[in-house]
């Protein structure tokens, strides 16, 4: 096995992602001014997604208080945020073609669907009142010295056990 | 066992692992179209250039290293490991160091500075967070993915992500319609708390150096006891 071989194909080692992944995050906030983040962009698809059908969500209080952090000239559905998270997508999209490991999955069955599309609504819910996801309010939140990262983190982690326990209990 | 057996089980098992179907011409088109944008980027957008770039650079090294968040957070439960919680560790040591030294650039070119003017993630801290957190913990976990996450496992034509994502989506809308019942009972009385502003900056960065590293240790001792790897 040669070098190349285990540089390009095999899988490289957990650490080594997240030496990287830390690397990225400090690039990005050096040369953009603001640190990794994703969920935010969730919220601008579903919100120029209600937009569309003609229900005005700018009247709501969270936009009103916070302001859609939208800069001049970025629509919900052009932004900062939707050009990480559909690059992200192609990123993964690419490295798995790269291995020839792209394949659809299915979903296995109704069991699985139902606790996917809860899992989501829960994790969504939750980053509005935590101010972030994992990676905006724990991965980017705890090297930014911010009290709230650690504090995510910690019952990131309670919720995570509950979650494990619910999982063996109904979907194991 | 008879060569001429040996040789058989051997094409046997060739058949068995028959190589798969190569993806390359795919991977060199879709490369192409990226570079391409990148270029549309560069010339209109200089920042989005650069978003666009990283982004793509952290899907590959998801993808490649296997890193997923929910893991690092489910697997010193379910099976004991914490070889992915190590990782995230390591991956916060270092960004700990390069946001502060960015952090402490820029503040000490405000005078008087405002928690708005610092760079990063800095936001209210409170009985919101832990709900919040709670919400979100119980949730990556049964939906199997968290935001990265999802993302990740839909670039590699996981159908059941894109279903999270729909949720996902939901979530942030109630919650953000919600908003306001959620800031009057809470999130108002909530304070954002910017550690160096408490123990000033160069101990807060060594402190939580420390504080991971301890955290790595303790997390390496557990792996070493309980997961069912090294058994």
């Amino acid at each position: 096995m040669n070098l190349k071989h285990r540089l390009l194909k095999k899988p490289w080692p957990y650490w080594v992602g997240g030496v990287v992944l830390g690397l990225l995050n400090i690039f990005l906030l050096f040369t953009t001014g603001s640190a990794w983040k994703i969920t935010t962009s969730f919220l601008y698809l579903g919100a120029g997604l209600l937009n569309k059908l003609g229900i005005n969500i700018n009247d709501w209080y969270y936009f009103k208080t916070y302001g859609t952090k939208l800069n001049v000239g970025e629509t919900y559905f052009s932004n900062s945020l939707m050009i990480m998270a559909i690059a992200m997508i192609l990123g993964s999209l690419a490295s798995a073609l790269f291995v020839s490991e792209f394949g659809i999955k299915k979903i296995k069955n109704k069991k699985q669907l139902t606790f996917a599309l809860l899992g989501g609504i829960m994790m969504g819910y939750g980053t509005r009142l935590s101010f972030g996801c994992n990676v905006g309010a724990y991965f980017s939140a705890i090297p930014s010295f911010s009290l709230h990262g650690w504090i995510f983190g910690i019952f990131m982690f309670v919720g995570a056990w509950i979650g494990s326990k619910i999982l063996f209990k109904y979907i194991l | 066992m008879k060569s001429s057996r040996i040789e058989e089980l051997k094409r046997q098992r060739q058949i068995e692992i028959r190589p798969k179907k190569s993806q390359l011409p795919f991977f060199f088109f879709l490369i192409s179209i990226c570079i391409v944008f990148y270029l549309y980027l560069f010339g209109s957008n200089k920042i989005y250039s650069i978003i666009w770039a990283i982004g793509i650079l952290i899907g590959i090294t998801m993808q490649r290293s296997g890193f997923c968040f929910v893991a690092s957070f489910r697997d010193p439960v379910m099976v004991g490991s914490t070889s992915l919680f190590r990782a995230v560790i390591i991956g916060l040591m270092i960004s700990t160091v390069g946001f502060g030294i960015f952090q402490y650039i820029t503040i000490s070119n405000i005078p008087n500075y405002l928690i708005d003017d610092i760079p990063g993630q800095i936001f209210p801290v409170g009985i919101n967070t832990m709900i919040g957190a709670i919400l979100f913990g119980i949730g990556m976990v049964i939906a199997g993915g968290c935001a990265s996450g999802t993302l990740i496992r839909i670039g590699e034509g996981h159908v059941m992500q894109i279903v999270v994502l729909v949720g996902f989506v939901i979530g942030t809308v109630l919650g953000a319609g919600h908003f306001g019942f959620w800031d009057k009972l809470i999130i108002s009385s909530s304070k954002t708390i910017y550690i160096p502003q408490y123990m000033g900056f160069l101990p807060t960065i060594i402190i939580q150096i420390l504080v991971l590293g301890i955290l790595y240790i303790l997390a390496g001792w557990y792996d070493r006891k309980n997961s069912i790897m090294n058994l």
